[in-house]
Order: C-alpha cells, then sequence, then structure tokens
C-alpha cells in the first residue's frame, strides 16, 4: 500500500513539473492550437503562418482541378513563393476526394491539409468534417461566396449553357430560351449528361429555385417529351466533344467555357446562355484533424488571392475573386457581361435538392 | 468416383491409398494468402448489399432493399433480356474471330501469321474506354462509313450504331485479342498424334480441325466462354457509351441510372448485382469443375514427344492470309487508324475533306510537355510487371493443385475467380478501407496498388493456368516422382517449363490490362505516386478526344516496345529452357 501510494505521489509530481515545464515552454513560443491557427486574425498573421509552415515542412492538397492546366501551376507558383513547404497534391473527382477524405478520418490517417472541389466542401460539410476558417482575403469577396459559419470558401465559378454544333444547328434556330427547347423540331436532338451532381439533377434544381416547383415541373413534364439522350459515360466536357463531332446537335446544361474553347481553334461549336443560367461555385475546405494547420491557412491565403486566382483564370477557369477578370477566350460566357439573370445555387442548395431532383429525372426523363 | 473409374493407368500404378487429409498444406498456405488478400473486398462488398450507406461513408441499418430494387425496379426485365443477348452476341463473335485467328496462326502455314500476335498486343494496348471511342468515331453518325452511305444511298440509310448490334459488334470485336491469346496457347501445347491419326484415318483437315482439335482444346473454350460471358455480364463502358445512347439497358447502366447522381456514395445497388453475379459464378465453376473431372480426356502433352501439327495449306495459305489481314483489320486496323487520324487534328468534327488540312502535333507536344503521363511512366511499369509476375506464378501453382484434385484445392479455384465479378470500383473503395486502416503504413504506396490489381487480375491468371494445367498428361509427373523429384521439385523442373506458353501469353496479359486499369487505383493511390492511368482518367474526364487519342496512340507505341522486348526475352528462355 505504502509503496503504490508513494509510487502514486512521485508520478503526481512529475506530472506537475512536467505540465510546467510545457507551459513554459509554450509561453516563450506562443504555441497555438490547431484552431486558433486556422482562425489567427493578428496583423502578423503571414509571418506566423510562414513560421509555422517552415516547422511543418510540407501539405498535401486534395483537389479537383485540371492537374497540368491548374494544379502544377497553383503548387509550383505556391512553392516559388513559399520554397521551404513542399506541396504533394493529389488529383480525383469531388466524389472520388469525399470518399478518400471520409476513409482517412474515420480510419484516423488523415493525409489531406486542404481540400478543394465542386460539390466535395458541401459533402464533408454535411458529415460534420469540416472546421471553421480564416482568410483574410475572403473579406474580398461577395458574401454569397462565402459560407457565413466559415466551413467553406468559393474558389471558382461555374456556368451552365447549351452547347451547340454550329453546322447542324442555323444560327437563327439556335434555341434562346427554356421554351424553345420544347419545339418538335429538337425532339431527339437534345442531350444531356446524367452521372453527376451538376448534370440532370442541377439543371432540374435550377428551374425549381428560379421558377418554383409547379412551373418547373409543368415545363419538365413538357420536356421529357422531346427525348432527351441520356448521355451516360464521360464528362460534360466529353458530351461537348460529341455534339463537335456531329453526334448530337445539342447539349443541354454543359460548362459555358467549354464551346468556347473549342471554338477559338476553329470547331464548329458554340455557347448559348439561357435564363436563369444555373452558376455553381467550386470551394475548398478543412477537413478535421488536419495535420499541417499553418501550411494549409498559407495555401489557402495563396488560392484566395489575387495571384492565385490569377493561376485559376490562366487554366481556363473563372475565378471567383470580382476583381480577376476570366481570360479572353471564355469572358463573353459569362452571364454578368451578357446581361443574362444567373441563378446561383449555393452548395447547400445543390446539396440539399440534388436527391429530389434525381427523383424528377428518374420518373420523367427514362 | 468417375475419375478413378476411367483413369485406370493411373490406378494400376498407384498404390492403394485411403482417404486423405481433406487439405494438404500447401493447399492452406495457398488459400490462407488469397483469403488474406480476396475476403476484404468480399466482405466489403457484401455489406455493402445488405447495409445502407451513411454519407460520410460508413455502414447504417441492415436492408435488403438494394436486392429489392434491383429485381422490382421497372426496367429490370428488359435490362436482364437486353444483358443476355448482348452477353451471347458479344461472347460469339470474340469466340468466333478470336478461335479462327488462333486456329490459322498456330495449325496452318498462312504467311505473316505470326503478326496476329502484335496485333494482339496492339488491340490490348489500347485503353478500352478509348477503343470505344475509336469504334463510335468509326461507326458515329459523322463517322467516315456513314458519311459514305450518306453519298451513295442517301441520308435514310445511315447505320445507327447507337443500338443493340452496335453494342454487341465493340464489345465482341473489343475481346477478340483475349480469345485470340487463350486459344492459341491451347492450341500451341495440343499433341499433333491425335490430329495425326485423324489425317491418316482419311479425315480432311477442317474436320480434323473441328473433331479433334477443338474438342481436345474444349477446356480451354469454356474457361473463355466462361470469362468472355462474365465480363459482358458486368461490362460497363461500351453498355455506358453505346447502348445508354441509344436508350438501350442492361443490368449495369440500369443499375448506374438507378443509384447515381445523386452525389452520394451508394454502392448499394450494383454491390447487390456483384453478389448476385458472384453466386452465378460460383454455380458455373461448380459445373465446369465437373467437367475437368474427365480432364484425362483432354490430356493433350504427353510423355511422347509433342509438337503442334502445322498444316501445308498450300494455295489456300493466301486466303487465310486475307481472312488475318480482314481481321487485323476489323479488330486493331480500323480503331487504330482512327486514333492516329483523331490525335493529329486540332479538334474532332468527323472525317471531313476540311479535316484533312488541319493536321497539327500540338496534341502530342503538349501530351510530352511537363506534368503529363511521362512522370508516371515508371511507377506504372513496374505495377504491371510486379502484379503479372506475382499473378502468374501463383495462380499457376494454385490451377496444378486444384486440377491434380490435391485435397481441398478445388478451393483455391473458387477463391481466385471470386474477384471477376466486382465492380473495380466497388474494389477501389474496399482496399482503399483496407489500407488506410492497416498498422503499417501500405495506404497510398504503389505496393498498395500492386496487391489490389493482383487480386483483380487473379481470375485471368487462374483461367489462363487452369486450362494449360489440363492439357499436361499426368504420366510426365509421375515419370518425375518414380525418379524420386518432391512435388515441389516436380512443380518448378516439369510442370512449369510445360506452361511456358500459356504463362507467357498470361503474363502478357495481365501486364496490358494492369497499367491501364483506371478505376481500381484512383483512389488507392496518394500525393506521388502518379500512375498513367490516374493521367488517362483525368483525360477522359476533362480532355478533349483529340488529346485523348495521342495519348492513346503513343501508350499503344509503348507498349508494342515493352511487348517486343518481353517476346525476346521469353524466347531466349524458350530456347534454353529447351
Amino acid at each position: 500500500m505504502i509503496l503504490q501510494n508513494r509510487k502514486r505521489r512521485t508520478a503526481a509530481i512529475t506530472a506537475c513539473l512536467a505540465a510546467m515545464l510545457t507551459g513554459v515552454a509554450a509561453g516563450t513560443s506562443r504555441a497555438l492550437t490547431t484552431e486558433e491557427v486556422l482562425n489567427y486574425k493578428g496583423a502578423d498573421r503571414e509571418q506566423v503562418l510562414i513560421d509555422g509552415a517552415k516547422k511543418e515542412g510540407q501539405i498535401v492538397f486534395y483537389c479537383a482541378l485540371i492537374v497540368t492546366q491548374a494544379l502544377r501551376p497553383i503548387a509550383d507558383g505556391f512553392m516559388k513563393k513559399y520554397p521551404f513547404v513542399k506541396v504533394s497534391y493529389w488529383r480525383g473527382e469531388s466524389e472520388a476526394i469525399a470518399q478518400k477524405l471520409m476513409a482517412e478520418i474515420k480510419a484516423n490517417n488523415l493525409q489531406a491539409d486542404l481540400v478543394e472541389g465542386t460539390g466535395v466542401g458541401e459533402i464533408v460539410v454535411q458529415a460534420g468534417q469540416a472546421v471553421p476558417f480564416y482568410s483574410p482575403k475572403l473579406e474580398e469577396f461577395p458574401t454569397e461566396y462565402r459560407d457565413s459559419r466559415g466551413l467553406w470558401a468559393a474558389t471558382r465559378l461555374s456556368y451552365f449553357a447549351l452547347g451547340y454544333n454550329t453546322k447542324l444547328v442555323p444560327i437563327d434556330k439556335v434555341p434562346k430560351s427554356y421554351d424553345d427547347l420544347l419545339d418538335p423540331m429538337w425532339k431527339g436532338k437534345l442531350s444531356w449528361r446524367i452521372e453527376s451532381a451538376s448534370g440532370t439533377p442541377l439543371f432540374i434544381t435550377n428551374l425549381r429555385l428560379a421558377w418554383g416547383e409547379d412551373r418547373a415541373r409543368a415545363y419538365l413534364k413538357k420536356l421529357a417529351e422531346q427525348k432527351i439522350v441520356n448521355f451516360g459515360s464521360g464528362s460534360a466536357r466529353t458530351l461537348v466533344d460529341r455534339v463537335m463531332a456531329g453526334e448530337y446537335p445539342i447539349a443541354m446544361n454543359i460548362f459555358a467555357h467549354h464551346p468556347q474553347i473549342s471554338k477559338q481553334k476553329g470547331a464548329p461549336v458554340d455557347t448559348k446562355l439561357l435564363e436563369p443560367t444555373a452558376t455553381t461555385a467550386g470551394t475548398m475546405v478543412v477537413p478535421k484533424g488536419v495535420r499541417h494547420p499553418y501550411g494549409a491557412m498559407l495555401l489557402a491565403d495563396f488560392l484566395l488571392s489575387k495571384d492565385g486566382q490569377a493561376l485559376l483564370a490562366n487554366a481556363e477557369y473563372f475565378p471567383a475573386r470580382p476583381d480577376v477578370p476570366p481570360i479572353d477566350a471564355i469572358s463573353h460566357v459569362v452571364p454578368r457581361t451578357l446581361g443574362v439573370k444567373d441563378n446561383f445555387v449555393s452548395p447547400e442548395n445543390l446539396n440539399k435538392y440534388t436527391e429530389s431532383s434525381e427523383a424528377i429525372y428518374q420518373e420523367l426523363f427514362r | 468416383m468417375s475419375q478413378i473409374a476411367s483413369s485406370s493407368p493411373d490406378i494400376a500404378l498407384a498404390p492403394p491409398r485411403r482417404r486423405g487429409p481433406r487439405f494438404s498444406l500447401p493447399v492452406i498456405i495457398l488459400s490462407a494468402i488469397l483469403l488474406v488478400l480476396i475476403l476484404p473486398p468480399t466482405i466489403f462488398l457484401v455489406k455493402v448489399s445488405f447495409y445502407t450507406t451513411k454519407p460520410d461513408g460508413s455502414f447504417g441499418d441492415l436492408t435488403l432493399k438494394y436486392y429489392q430494387q434491383l429485381f422490382t425496379g421497372r426496367f429490370f426485365f428488359s435490362s436482364l433480356i437486353n444483358t443476355t443477348i448482348y452477353a451471347i452476341g458479344s461472347a460469339f463473335i470474340a469466340i468466333l474471330l478470336g478461335t479462327l485467328q488462333a486456329i490459322i496462326v498456330e495449325r496452318t502455314n498462312t504467311p505473316g501469321r505470326k503478326w496476329v500476335f502484335l496485333g494482339a498486343v496492339i488491340s490490348l494496348g489500347i485503353p478500352h474506354v478509348l477503343y470505344t471511342v475509336a469504334w463510335l468515331l468509326i461507326l458515329g453518325r459523322s463517322g467516315p462509313i456513314n458519311s459514305v452511305i450518306d453519298h451513295t444511298f442517301g441520308h435514310q440509310a445511315a447505320i445507327n450504331v447507337y443500338s443493340m448490334w452496335g453494342m454487341t459488334l465493340i464489345e465482341g470485336v473489343g475481346f477478340v485479342p483475349l480469345t485470340f491469346l487463350l486459344m492459341s496457347s491451347v492450341l500451341r501445347s495440343t499433341d499433333a498424334s491425335f490430329e495425326e491419326a485423324s489425317m491418316m484415318s482419311g479425315a480432311k483437315p477442317t474436320r480434323t480441325f473441328w473433331s479433334i482439335t477443338l474438342r481436345m482444346g474444349l477446356p480451354g473454350v469454356m474457361a473463355l466462354l466462361l470469362l468472355v460471358f462474365i465480363r459482358a455480364f458486368e461490362s460497363f463502358e461500351v453498355p455506358a457509351l453505346v447502348g445508354l445512347a441509344g436508350n438501350i439497358n442492361v443490368l449495369t447502366t440500369n443499375i448506374y441510372q438507378s443509384s447515381k447522381g445523386t452525389g452520394a456514395m451508394d454502392y448499394g445497388q450494383s454491390g447487390a448485382y456483384s453478389v448476385c453475379l458472384l453466386l452465378i459464378v460460383v454455380g458455373l465453376l461448380y459445373w465446369y469443375n465437373r467437367l475437368s473431372r474427365h480432364a484425362h480426356q483432354y490430356q493433350t502433352i504427353t510423355g511422347k514427344g509433342y509438337r503442334p501439327r502445322v498444316i501445308n495449306l498450300g494455295k489456300m495459305r493466301y486466303f487465310t492470309a486475307a481472312a488475318l489481314i480482314l481481321m487485323f483489320m476489323l479488330v486493331t486496323g480500323l480503331p487504330l487508324v482512327m486514333l492516329v487520324f483523331t490525335s493529329l487534328q486540332p479538334f474532332y468534327e468527323g472525317v471531313t475533306p476540311e479535316s484533312f488540312s488541319r493536321f497539327t502535333l500540338e496534341n502530342y507536344r503538349v501530351l510530352m510537355g511537363p506534368g503529363s503521363f511521362r512522370d508516371s511512366i515508371w511507377n506504372t511499369l513496374i505495377l504491371g510487371a510486379s502484379t503479372s509476375t506475382f499473378v502468374v506464378p501463383f495462380t499457376a501453382l494454385c490451377a496444378w493443385l486444384a486440377v491434380r484434385r490435391k485435397p481441398g484445392a478445388w478451393v483455391l479455384d473458387q477463391i481466385a475467380t471470386a474477384p471477376l465479378v466486382m465492380p473495380a470500383i466497388v474494389m477501389s473503395v474496399a482496399f482503399l478501407y483496407v489500407f488506410v486502416n492497416l498498422p503499417i503504413p501500405l495506404y497510398g504506396t504503389l505496393l498498395s496498388v500492386i496487391l489490389a490489381s493482383s487480386v483483380r487480375f487473379m481470375p485471368y491468371g487462374m483461367r489462363y493456368a487452369y486450362a494449360g494445367v489440363l492439357q499436361i498428361h499426368r504420366e510426365l509427373e509421375d515419370a518425375s516422382s518414380t525418379s524420386g523429384a518432391r512435388q515441389g521439385n516436380t512443380f518448378l523442373r516439369i510442370v512449369l517449363p510445360l506452361l511456358a506458353a500459356a504463362m507467357i501469353s498470361s503474363w502478357l496479359f495481365i501486364f496490358l490490362l494492369a497499367v491501364q486499369a483506371v478505376s481500381l487505383p484512383l483512389l488507392l493511390v496518394g500525393p506521388g505516386t502518379e500512375i498513367v492511368a490516374v493521367t488517362l482518367f483525368d483525360l477522359w474526364q476533362n480532355g478533349q478526344v483529340t488529346e485523348l487519342a495521342s495519348m492513346g496512340i503513343t501508350w499503344v507505341s509503348l507498349m508494342i516496345v515493352v511487348s517486343a522486348c518481353f517476346h525476346f526475352v521469353t524466347r531466349r528462355y524458350q530456347v534454353m529452357a529447351s
């Protein structure tokens, strides 16, 4: 008994001493908790982040941006500015990123420090696995492009439009409104991409949000009679390629800038924005349990800065920052510049409506 | 019983045996290895089909709804019928063309026949997605064939590839290299004496082929049927790209349409479908096993010197050469030419007169630039070579034990074939969960991808090896053991060299599949372990078809180089072995 008591006492004293020592050490280097790092608002933010990131030495970025066009230039640009941090990245589609991330979190084996994509952010937020963060750059963004809780921030925008083959669709016949799509001349000639949340569900969600359930449903019922080709393999970009090849005259709900990039090279394809134009945002989130918070914040600041957003613009994306314009080749399909009303489908709404919109698709269009 | 009764020579030599142990030691060890590899994804598959999946990827409540949805969906019956037609049709095309090629190559003196192997390598080297796209470019509305029809017969006569025949043709033709490689390895190791006997009894060469050569190769043909049929039942790319666009649903695309698009990670229905397929495969394998119980009938490699007979076709050989060229054009030539053409275009809008003035090397320049696939070539080659090198001898040993009916060895065949029915994406998710939870740091490494793809391609190795071992007569091994060799030694020095032909085909086939598998490695690779398949997937998702084509052509060229090296090495080995 006595021996045990003594042992216990010794242990307690040692613990106290250790606590005091770490307390002193913490006091001198002002170690911040992860939460404090992610939300650090001091004037010396960049220096604090740099000092911390130097100790961390590396960050891991999971991202849906295309490697050659965007991801690599961004990583290179960042490492040029902060050569003491090694950025390693893994690229996947949003769903794959979510899948990998959730598995890592559950296994307590988290690799990713920062995550970016369209749709993945909301999945992580909904699963309760995102933590709030702050970036001073965000104050330069419109409020709709950032989360009031600080859980996500928009990095880039996407506009959805018609893509059509200019050889198969004469200029005076190009549909100018959603109602024009109901013209019998388009029966069997319209196509859309069915597999992802930004495919058919987004098309349907956009109309439901803009017009209300009844009007949207009445319209979709008529649209279903057009026998739309359900394009089931490959991306929206692949569908545009099929339109260029003349397989389908018109693709609905494709990314507005894709036809423009090919049109530049002389391809017989063009974009037509319909009102309301569905707009979505790619977002970034910080996963719970992040291992390199300093580096993650440094990269977040960089991505949201003018330099970072310019790199995105060069890679043919639409930057979310209002003061960084998209490149000329695609700038004329931005709804605002054309005077077309756009409908921003927020990440929350996209996630919330996808399942019921998918059900409408299943019911009417299969 | 039937085996013992009908193989009386064996009985006479072997001492009377009592009922041995239910499992022999090598079988237990191999089963253990297989189970460690295959059980995790199988359990995951079954769980996925019986439990709901929560948004964070964890399992929720026990449910039967996925099975119910599978069988009661309003498209189930039409999909089932479509699937059956599609599977039978494509299996028929694949086996017919592949076997025909194999017979001409292995058994006749047709000039230029050895080049067919090159053709097979080229078409296996073309990533499957791209192969399908190439066919759509050829047969599509703006493709060259329809252009010609338009000019001669008018617009009404245009063919519609987005139809059942389109799907069946593309899938069937895509499988010809597999059937050719498997059949040629079967034919190469068939004893000529039976054929000689047939010819001497007055049978014509064609008659001899049908009643002797093909009959003797029955296990090989059956193995093929099994593979091609199951593959067609679970194939996705062709039905999705070709069928869906024509509103023709098969079971896989029906499930895909019912469960995708919501953004949630729910593989319940595809899991349920795979479990059903798994049961069917188990049944088929049982039947196949019964068939090969009469294995002695097919033992074509005997102690008497075996050399496959080559038939002198005389003038006919130019006819068969023309047939080979025709088949080469159909299986490899046309898609390849189309891909080369597309890869040289700034964009693709069909084969128009203007497009011939637009040739450019820009796509290749982009491809060779930094950040593209040149960084990942080494990783990819290591992945392919390691997978094949592990799978081929491993399955050879398993197949040998199974065919020779070592106690309990039938289990090996069953387990090793199970991965055949698992959708690559479900397997990928399953392995993700396995590796991320392992205490050893395997997660994200190339080794983890190698292990996963070894499991994925195990069934192919197994079928190649099984058909190969069936043909080896027991007497050779008996001679070895009578001379005092142990089992291990017999396997290494007698069985393996005799299996060489099957193993070489198998190695190359698995290599070519492993390096281009897309869905499987996607979730398993980590930052820094890039492989080509992932670049390919990126291009498929976001690139333009012209860039994708240039990547495909470059990749095929590299595969030809690799295969040539491989061919050179194995030839030396074969020379040394003999």
